[in-house]
């Protein structure tokens, strides 16, 4: 299918593996501008991302010598220890010979190219690519290349059956109102129910979703009822960088005396991490499941249940699957950059005032 | 104004005809604008004495972009351009070429007053970019170069298929005689079997091939050979050609069959 929804290329997923693996310097062979909102939010989270500017007459006559430039230019001014080139549209259509332009520019033993442009199917292909390619260079191993791999053929499936890819053109919709949401969850609390929470977020989004999870436990402390924590925060999976992530929030939930109940995955294993949450809650009695992260990515229950996403375009696709509230978090992607601690949620922000949390 | 495009199979014969045909519409009075979109800018070469212009893209490169500045004047008075382009192996001609066009500026040649404006193309069409100088406001129409031989045929067969899929008109054929049998009755049936018309065959000749080792045409080098006045009468059906139309391109094995009928 022709999907006809804004949503990101394989250039974007590209960088952003790229920053997942830590890698200091990203340069973008292509025209300025070319993934720019992406390539500012990823230096928000500290890889400097920069590109190699082409022109129209650089399309004509290639941009080898530009790029050779940049390579050094980027490793004089930034000290990188690990380069990630990244292919676009225009250099990939005229052919540029990005590998032989690493091995001229010197610096082959420090930087790797990724094959990719933006005309290559679904952004996971991006991830896969660079993925790919940092095994090629020594970065990651086999295994964690095909754990890798699978995950994100499974979160292609996920957007294409139950998210954003479902259909031809999705409109962006904020769902219900975060007051009315906030409200329902504190009465049911005040009412002594259970409230089941699955965390189930990807990567660095975890920093605001957590949020959630952890003004539910706060409220719950306040006002009674009970909260099953369920969560992707495994430490044992996935590369350094994400691995930190989980670190992170656990390290935060237990300083507020909150605790996990149950770890249903890594963080990038979110495709997967939201049926073993539901295994788990299989036999657990609670009143109201709140999923929040990729709810997309949980198997329908038939007990009452709010989503939260950080899609505008996932909310259409959430309120078919039969979720009695779907609400957004806006901002998720600029406020989560370079953080080290769960950041402030406007659903958390609106649990707490509902009850009377300072 | 006339604008015409010249197409073909590789190495059969474009730019030897093009400016050819430009030189001796020149001696008729007309003003002739000769436009090489060959990155190997090779198509006016024989109008400066083997000696090659600047090109368009070299020029714009440079932060040159006054067509006046691109536009030579060559034997016989003909205006030559290079379109010019990447080196072999880089880069990409094909835009070359669409930015070529578009800096040198059809208006600007539309106000100079030529009367006729050839485009020598490389090749076949190989990219969107080689296509433009048959796209909407440049060619009125195309010329297709072949032999007899299959390949040539074959070659010829695939421009009428871009030039179906853009709906742009085929002025006819021109032979360009590779001396096998029964060459100019081929052509002229594949011309038909494309709903189009053989325009002219130029016979083999080594007059042509003797001019260019010395960086000319063959108006200059043998000025009253015969020759001279096949390419008039080229340049003349061509002028005053209203036949052209979009070609009907045929299957490869329509191909086979009618040349193999020959046999
Ligand atoms: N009728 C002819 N008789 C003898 N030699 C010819 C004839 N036509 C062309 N040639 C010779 O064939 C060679 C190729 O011709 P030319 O360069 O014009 O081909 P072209 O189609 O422009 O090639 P390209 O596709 O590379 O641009 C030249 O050396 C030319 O002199
Ligand atoms: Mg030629």
């Amino acid at each position: 299918m022709n999907i006809l929804t804004p949503r990101p290329n394989p250039i974007v997923a590209a960088l952003y593996t790229l920053r997942d693996l830590d890698v200091d310097v990203a340069i973008l062979h292509g025209p300025s501008g070319c993934g720019f909102r992406a390539a500012r939010l990823l230096e928000e989270d500290g890889m400097v991302v920069v590109t190699t500017s082409m022109t129209e007459e650089d399309l004509i006559f290639g941009a080898s010598d530009k790029l050779i430039e940049v390579l050094t230019e980027a490793n004089a001014l930034f000290s990188p220890k690990t380069i990630g080139v990244v292919g676009s549209c225009v250099s990939m259509i005229i052919g540029e010979n990005v590998k032989k332009a690493l091995i001229d520019s010197g610096l082959n033993n420090k930087a790797f190219f990724v094959e990719i442009h933006g005309c290559m199917g679904a952004n996971t292909r991006g991830a896969i690519e660079t993925l790919k390619a940092a095994m090629d260079f020594g970065l990651i191993g086999e295994k964690e290349f095909k754990r890798q791999e699978n995950m994100l053929l499974l979160a292609t499936e996920v957007e294409s059956n139950k998210g954003m890819a479902k259909s031809k053109y999705i409109k962006p919709s904020r769902g219900t109102d975060l007051k009315i949401v906030a409200d329902y969850i504190t009465n049911l609390l005040k009412e002594n129910k259970k409230i089941a929470v699955v965390l189930n977020a990807k990567k660095e989004t975890v920093y605001l979703f957590a949020d959630i999870l952890l003004a539910i436990n706060l409220a719950s402390k306040k006002l009674g009822g009970s909260v099953i924590n369920v969560g992707n925060l495994s430490t044992e999976v996935g590369l350094l960088r994400i691995k930190r992530y989980a670190e992170d929030i656990i390290n935060n939930l237990n300083s507020n005396n909150v605790a996990i109940n149950f770890i249903s995955g890594g963080m990038d294993e979110y495709p997967i991490a939201g049926k073993n949450a539901i295994d788990y809650l299989k036999d657990k009695d609670f009143d109201l499941m709140v999923a929040v992260g990729i709810p997309q990515a949980l198997p329908l229950i038939d007990k009452e249940s709010i989503a939260v996403t950080n899609g505008p375009r996932e909310v259409p696709p959430l309120e078919e699957a039969g979720y009695k509230y779907v609400t957004v978090e806006i901002a998720s992607h600029s406020t989560v950059m370079g953080t080290r601690e769960i950041v402030f949620s406007e659903l958390g922000e609106a649990i707490r005032n509902s009850a009377g949390i300072q | 104004m006339k604008q015409i495009a010249i197409y073909g199979k590789g190495g059969i014969g474009k730019s030897s005809i093009s400016s050819n045909l430009s030189v001796n519409l020149a001696s008729e009075g007309l003003e002739v604008l000769l436009i090489g979109c060959d990155p190997k800018s090779d198509s006016t070469i024989n109008l400066f004495g083997g000696k090659r212009i600047n090109t368009v893209l070299d020029l714009y490169k440079k932060g040159v972009t006054d067509p006046d500045l691109m536009v030579f004047e060559g034997y016989n008075g003909v205006k030559g351009v290079e379109v010019g382009g990447p080196a072999a192996g880089v880069g990409c001609a094909g835009r070359g070429i669409l930015v070529a066009l578009k800096t040198l500026n059809k208006d600007y040649y539309i106000d100079r007053g030529f009367d006729v404006v050839i485009y020598d193309v490389p090749g076949d069409v190989v990219c969107g970019g080689f296509a433009g100088p048959a796209r909407d406001g440049y060619a009125d129409e195309v010329y297709i170069i072949t032999s007899g031989e299959y390949f040539s045929i074959y070659a010829a067969n695939n421009i009428a298929k871009g030039l179906f899929n853009l709906n742009v008109k085929l002025g006819g054929i021109v032979g360009n005689m590779r001396d096998i049998t029964k060459e100019e009755r081929k052509i002229k049936v594949y011309a038909e079997e494309i709903k189009s018309q053989l325009i002219n065959v130029v016979e083999r000749n080594p007059k042509i091939y003797e001019s260019e080792i010395e960086g000319k045409t063959v108006l200059e080098k043998y000025p009253n050979d015969l020759l001279n006045i096949k390419f008039k009468e080229i340049g003349k059906k061509i002028l005053s050609n209203k036949k052209s139309k979009v070609p009907t391109p045929i299957t490869d094995e329509r191909i086979r069959s009618i040349l193999g009928g020959f046999h």
